[in-house]
C-alpha cells in the first residue's frame, strides 16, 4: 500500500527539539492530535479503491482485507476478514483475500495489547495520548492472545464505514437519497427503481468521499457471518503447498546464509581457528563474524553454507557460565524461595498471619519447571536486502514489523550503514508461539546483508541452533502453601514463584532501558487464583537472573504456574478430603462464568463416573486472556509406568465467538502443545551449554501418542477474549492431578514423564520410578 | 548430473551427488512444498514420494535416485489442478494451522492409503510419524478418514 494515508504531521523528535518544555509538549500535543489513529480516510491507486486502511477493493469486485496482524496458525486473518466481510455486507468467499500491510499505519497500532483496553470502551486521556504515540511508533506485534480483542472493534467500523461511503457514492451516481439504498452480496441497490451497483463499480467514486462520522455498525441480531463456521482464507494455499513462508522466499540473485551461534550463551569468539579452509568449500562467498558472537557462511545454497558450517572450528572465550549445568539452575531457583525481600505483587488480608494459626491444616508444595524451547516448524529465518541507495527490504516471518525495523537497524549499524528506508514484508509464520518477537534474526539478516550490497540474503537458523542456541522459556519453581479452614476450604493462600523475568531479559536484549523484574505480570500470571473466594492471599515473586536468553512463549506464566496452582488447589482438596470439582465449585461459588464453564467440562467428561484401576481423571481451571478455560484429562498409568493421556475434554468461555471452528482448533493445538511440555520436552544444560539439538531429544507428541480432544464452547455475552494461548493452560495442571487420581501419586515437577524411543519416530512417556 | 521424474516431468538435475533431494529440490527445481524442519528425517516436513513411498527427502542423496520418480505436494492435483482426495479432504476437515509440516502429512498420507485404502486408527499411527507443532493431529486424522472414504467411492 502506497504511504499516502495519514502519515501527516511532523516527527514527534522534531517537536521536543523545538525549543523549551513547554513548547515541546504544547508542540507534541499538537502534533499527537495530527495523528490519524482511525486510518478512515481512502484514496484510488490504479484499479485499486483503498476505503480506508483496512479495506481495498478492486474493479472487478475483489475485495482485499489489510490485517496487521500475523498468521502464524491461529486463523487471525480469517476471523478478522470476516468482521470486515460481515459490516461491508459481502458474502464470506473466495472473491476476499488477505494482505499484511507493509505500511505501518497508526490505526494498525497494538496500543489495546499495551493499555490493557478494548478499543470500543478505551476512553480518557492516557488511551488518547497511547493510541497516538504507539500508532506513530508502528508498534504492531501478534501475541497475548490479543488481536481479535484489539481488532474486531477497528474492523467493524472501518467495513461499516466503506459501505456507508460505497452507499454514498451509489446515491451520487443514481441522484437518489442514500437512505432509499440498500446492500447486499457486493452491491447497492436501489429497490424502487430495482437498479443496483455493484461495490467494484463504485469503489472508486466511494474511495474519495468524506467517512462517517460514526458509521452505523450492524446489530448482532442481523449478523450472518460472525459466529459462523467459515473455512480458512490461507488453506487453499497451504494444502497446495504453495510457498508462502518466510523460508519459502526466492529472490533474483539471492544469497543463503547459516549461522553458527556460542553454545554457552555470552561468550565471544577468539577466533575461527580454520576459516580459509571454510571460506574454500564449494560454493561458499563469506565467512564473517556477527556482532563479536557468531560465524554466519554465505553460499550459493543453504545446503553448502551448512556443510561448511559444520567444518567450523570457533574458539570461544570462556565465560561464568561455563560451569553451570540444570542441578546447578535448579539449586539457584530452589534457593531464590528462601529468598528475604521477593517482590510482594499481592497481600490481601493476612496470609502469614492465618497460615501461623492454623499451622495443623497447612498444605504445602514446591513445584518445578524446566526451560523450554518453541521449535516452530518452521526455522528461523529472514531475508534481507540492502540495495545501492541504502534503502532495505526485508521478507521475515515476524510476530511484529516493529522488531524486524528494529533488527534491521542494528544489522546494518553493525556493518557501519544506515537505511535510507526499510519496507517490510511479514510472511505467513511457520508457527510463532511468541518465539518471532525478537529483532534477532532481523538483525543477522540484515548485516549479512548490507555486506553484499545489491543481493538479497536468505538466512536460515538450522534446527539444532532454534533448539539449542536460541531463546527459551524460563525455569521456574514455587512453593504454595495454605491454611484450611473448619470447611476444608483455604483460609489463606501463599504462593512465592522464583523465575527469571521475560520483560527483565527482553528489554536487556532489544531497548534503551532495562525493565525492572518487580511486577513483571508474564511471571506471576497464573498464581493469583483470583477467581477463588480465599480471604487471606498473597502472591511473590522472585527474579533468578542467568545467563539464559529468556523469551515470552505461548501463554508465558500461565504455562508454569497454573500448573503450580491448579495442582496445588488438588492437594488441598486432597487434604480436605473433598472431590476435586466439588471443591472448586465452593471456591467459585460467587463466580457464575467460571461456574458455568466447569460444570460444562464436568458434564462433557462424565465426571464421577467410575473408571477402571490404573485409570484417572484430573481437572484444573484457569482465567486467562480474557476468557475461562476448564479441561479435564483422562489418563491410563499401565503396570510398568507407562502413562497414556488417552482424553482432553476443554471448556471455553471465549467472550463473543467469531469464527468457533477457528476457536477449536485452538483449544485442539494448544492442548497437544501444552501435552508435550507436560510429558516429554525440557531443556537441560550441561557446561553452560543446552544439551538438547533436535527433536531426537526434545521429544513432542506425534499422532501415536496425541490424546482424543473434545471441545465445547460457553455462550457468552462477553466482547471477544482470546483463543490463541489459552487451549495450553489447564492442560499440565490437568494431568498432574489424573496421575494422582490413577496412582496416588503425587508429580510435582514438568515433564512429569521420561520419553522414551522405542521405534523410528515413536516414543512412549514413562512415570519416574 | 541425475535423471530422475519430478511430478511426471523428466529432469535432469546438475549438482552434487550428495546434496539431499530436499535442497535439490527447493534450491535447483523450485518445489518449495516440501519443507526443512529437522534435516535428521524426524519432523517429516520434507516428505515426497519416492516411488510410491513416503520418503524423507533431507537425508535422501540426489546421487541414489537415478531414474526413480519423485512426487511433492505440487504434484499431488490432477493435471488439470484440482486437488487430490487426500488434499480435499485437508481443506474439508480444516487441518492446517501454520501449515508448514501439512504437506508433509499430505504426501505421508497419500502413501499410507496407496498401500492401506481404509487404514485403522492404530495402522495410521503406525504409518504417520510426522511432527506438527500446532497440533493438528486430531483433524488430520479425521481428514484420513475422510480421504479413505471418498477413495473407497471414487
Amino acid at each position: 500500500m502506497p504511504r499516502i494515508i495519514s502519515r501527516r504531521g511532523f516527527l514527534l523528535t522534531g517537536a521536543a527539539l523545538g525549543g523549551t518544555a513547554l513548547v515541546a509538549a504544547i508542540g507534541g500535543v499538537g502534533y499527537l492530535a495530527t495523528v490519524d489513529v482511525d486510518g478512515l480516510n481512502g484514496f484510488v491507486d490504479g484499479d485499486s479503491a483503498v476505503l480506508n486502511a483496512f479495506l481495498t477493493i478492486r474493479e472487478d469486485g475483489r475485495v482485499v482485507v489489510q490485517v496487521p496482524r500475523t498468521e502464524m496458525g491461529q486463523g487471525i486473518h480469517t476471523g478478522l476478514a470476516m468482521v470486515v466481510a460481515e459490516e461491508l455486507d459481502i458474502p464470506f468467499d473466495e472473491r476476499i483475500s488477505v494482505e499484511f500491510p507493509t505500511e505501518p499505519l497508526p490505526a494498525y497500532s497494538s496500543w489495546s495489547n499495551v493499555l490493557q483496553q478494548r478499543p470500543e470502551e478505551a476512553s480518557g486521556p492516557i488511551v488518547w495520548v497511547g493510541r497516538r504515540v504507539l500508532g506513530q511508533l508502528g508498534f504492531i506485534a501478534t501475541g497475548a492472545s490479543a488481536s481479535t480483542m484489539s481488532l474486531w472493534h477497528p474492523m467493524r467500523v472501518a467495513g461499516a464505514s466503506a459501505r456507508q461511503m460505497l452507499i454514498d457514492a451509489g446515491a451520487a451516481r443514481l441522484g437518489v437519497p442514500a437512505s432509499q439504498l440498500t446492500t447486499g452480496e457486493g452491491f447497492v441497490r436501489h429497490d424502487a427503481s430495482g437498479r443496483s451497483l455493484s461495490y467494484g463499480d463504485l469503489a472508486r467514486e466511494a474511495a474519495v468521499l468524506p467517512p462517517p462520522a460514526e458509521p452505523a455498525l450492524k446489530p448482532a441480531s442481523d449478523w450472518q457471518i460472525i459466529g459462523t463456521r467459515q473455512p480458512r482464507v490461507d488453506v487453499p494455499a497451504k494444502v497446495r503447498g504453495e510457498p508462502v513462508f518466510g523460508m519459502d522466499v526466492v529472490l533474483p540473485n539471492m544469497l543463503h546464509a547459516t549461522i553458527r551461534q556460542a553454545p554457552v550463551f555470552g561468550a565471544q569468539i577468539v577466533r575461527i581457528a580454520n576459516e580459509a579452509e571454510v571460506r574454500a568449500q564449494p560454493g561458499v562467498e563469506d565467512v564473517v563474524i556477527v556482532d563479536g558472537r557468531q560465524v554466519a557462511i554465505v553460499a550459493d545454497s543453504w545446503w553448502r553454507a551448512e556443510q561448511a558450517a559444520w567444518l567450523l572450528d570457533v574458539q570461544w572465550t570462556q565465560t561464568e557460565a561455563d560451569g553451570v549445568d540444570s542441578a546447578g539452575m535448579a539449586a539457584r531457583l530452589h534457593a531464590a524461595l528462601d529468598s528475604e525481600s521477593p517482590y510482594e505483587n499481592i497481600n490481601d488480608g493476612d496470609a502469614e498471619a492465618a497460615i501461623n494459626g492454623n499451622a495443623d491444616t497447612l498444605v504445602e508444595a514446591e513445584y518445578e519447571v524446566p526451560f523450554l524451547a518453541h521449535a516452530c516448524m518452521e526455522p528461523i529465518n529472514a531475508t534481507v536486502l540492502v540495495r545501492d541507495d541504502g534503502s532495505v527490504e526485508a521478507w521475515v516471518p515476524s510476530q511484529s514489523p516493529l522488531f524486524v525495523r528494529t533488527g534491521i537497524g542494528r544489522g546494518t549499524e553493525w556493518a557501519g550503514l544506515r537505511p535510507s528506508s526499510i519496507t517490510c514484508n511479514i510472511t505467513m509464520n511457520g508457527g510463532g508461539f511468541g518465539r518471532r518477537s525478537d529483532p534477532d534474526i532481523s538483525a543477522q539478516a540484515a548485516f549479512l546483508a548490507a555486506r553484499h550490497v545489491g543481493r538479497p540474503v536468505k538466512l536460515i537458523w538450522s534446527r539444532e541452533e532454534d533448539i539449542a542456541r536460541g531463546l527459551f522459556r524460563t525455569h521456574a519453581a514455587a512453593r504454595l502453601r495454605a491454611a484450611l479452614g473448619p470447611d476444608g476450604l483455604p483460609v489463606a493462600y501463599d504462593a512465592l514463584v522464583a523465575a527469571q523475568s521475560v520483560v527483565n531479559a527482553i528489554t536487556s536484549r532489544n531497548a534503551p532501558f532495562t525493565a525492572s523484574s518487580d511486577g513483571d505480570r508474564l511471571t506471576v500470571e497464573g498464581l493469583d487464583k483470583l477467581h477463588y473466594a480465599i480471604p487471606n492471599r498473597r502472591m511473590r515473586s522472585q527474579n533468578v537472573p542467568s545467563h539464559m536468553p529468556i523469551h515470552v512463549w505461548r501463554s508465558n506464566g500461565f504455562s508454569f504456574n497454573t500448573f503450580f496452582s491448579e495442582s496445588f488447589i488438588d492437594e488441598c482438596a486432597l487434604a480436605a478430603g473433598a472431590d476435586s470439582l466439588d471443591y472448586r465449585r465452593a471456591m467459585l461459588r460467587e463466580n457464575p462464568r467460571h461456574l458455568a464453564v466447569l460444570d460444562r467440562v464436568a458434564a462433557i467428561a462424565g465426571w464421577g463416573t467410575p473408571m477402571a484401576s490404573g485409570r484417572g481423571r484430573g481437572i484444573a481451571i484457569e482465567e486467562c486472556y480474557r476468557s475461562v478455560v476448564a479441561q479435564v484429562a483422562e489418563v491410563t498409568v499401565a503396570d510398568d509406568g507407562e502413562i497414556t493421556v488417552d482424553r482432553v475434554y476443554c471448556a471455553i468461555d471465549v467472550g463473543l465467538v467469531i469464527n468457533p471452528d477457528a476457536v477449536i482448533a485452538q483449544m485442539e493445538g494448544g492442548i497437544i502443545f501444552g501435552v508435550t511440555s507436560t510429558l516429554n520436552s525440557a531443556i537441560t544444560l550441561e557446561a553452560g551449554a543446552v544439551v538438547e539439538s533436535n527433536f531426537h531429544d526434545f521429544p513432542m507428541q506425534r499422532m501415536h501418542n496425541a490424546p482424543e480432544i473434545i471441545v465445547e464452547i460457553v455462550e457468552s455475552d462477553l466482547p471477544p477474549g482470546g483463543a490463541g494461548e489459552p487451549g495450553i493452560v489447564p492442560v499440565a495442571g490437568a494431568i498432574a492431578n489424573a496421575i494422582h487420581a490413577a496412582t496416588g501419586r503425587r508429580l510435582r515437577s514438568l515433564p512429569l514423564a521420561i520419553t522414551e524411543t522405542i521405534g523410528e519416530r515413536r516414543t512412549r512417556t514413562v512415570l519416574p520410578a | 548430473m541425475v535423471a530422475l521424474t519430478v511430478n511426471n516431468i523428466p529432469i535432469d538435475i546438475e549438482g552434487a551427488d550428495d546434496k539431499p533431494l530436499l535442497w535439490a529440490l527447493r534450491e535447483d527445481l523450485g518445489l518449495l512444498g516440501p519443507k526443512y524442519g529437522c534435516g535428521v528425517a524426524q519432523c517429516g516436513a520434507c516428505r515426497v514420494l519416492v516411488d510410491g513411498e513416503s520418503t524423507p527427502s533431507c537425508i535422501v542423496p540426489l546421487g541414489s535416485l537415478a531414474g526413480a520418480s519423485v512426487v511433492t505436494i505440487e504434484g499431488l492435483p490432477s493435471t488439470s489442478g484440482d486437488l487430490s482426495i487426500v488434499q480435499q479432504a485437508w481443506v474439508d476437515e480444516q487441518v492446517p494451522q501454520c501449515g508448514f509440516c501439512q504437506p508433509g502429512f499430505m504426501i505421508a498420507t497419500t502413501a499410507l492409503l496407496a498401500r492401506t485404502p481404509r487404514p485403522t486408527d492404530a495402522e495410521i499411527d503406525e504409518a504417520i510419524t510426522n511432527i506438527c507443532r500446532c497440533g493438528t493431529y486430531p483433524r488430520i486424522r479425521r481428514a484420513i478418514h475422510r480421504a479413505a472414504d471418498a477413495l473407497s467411492q471414487s
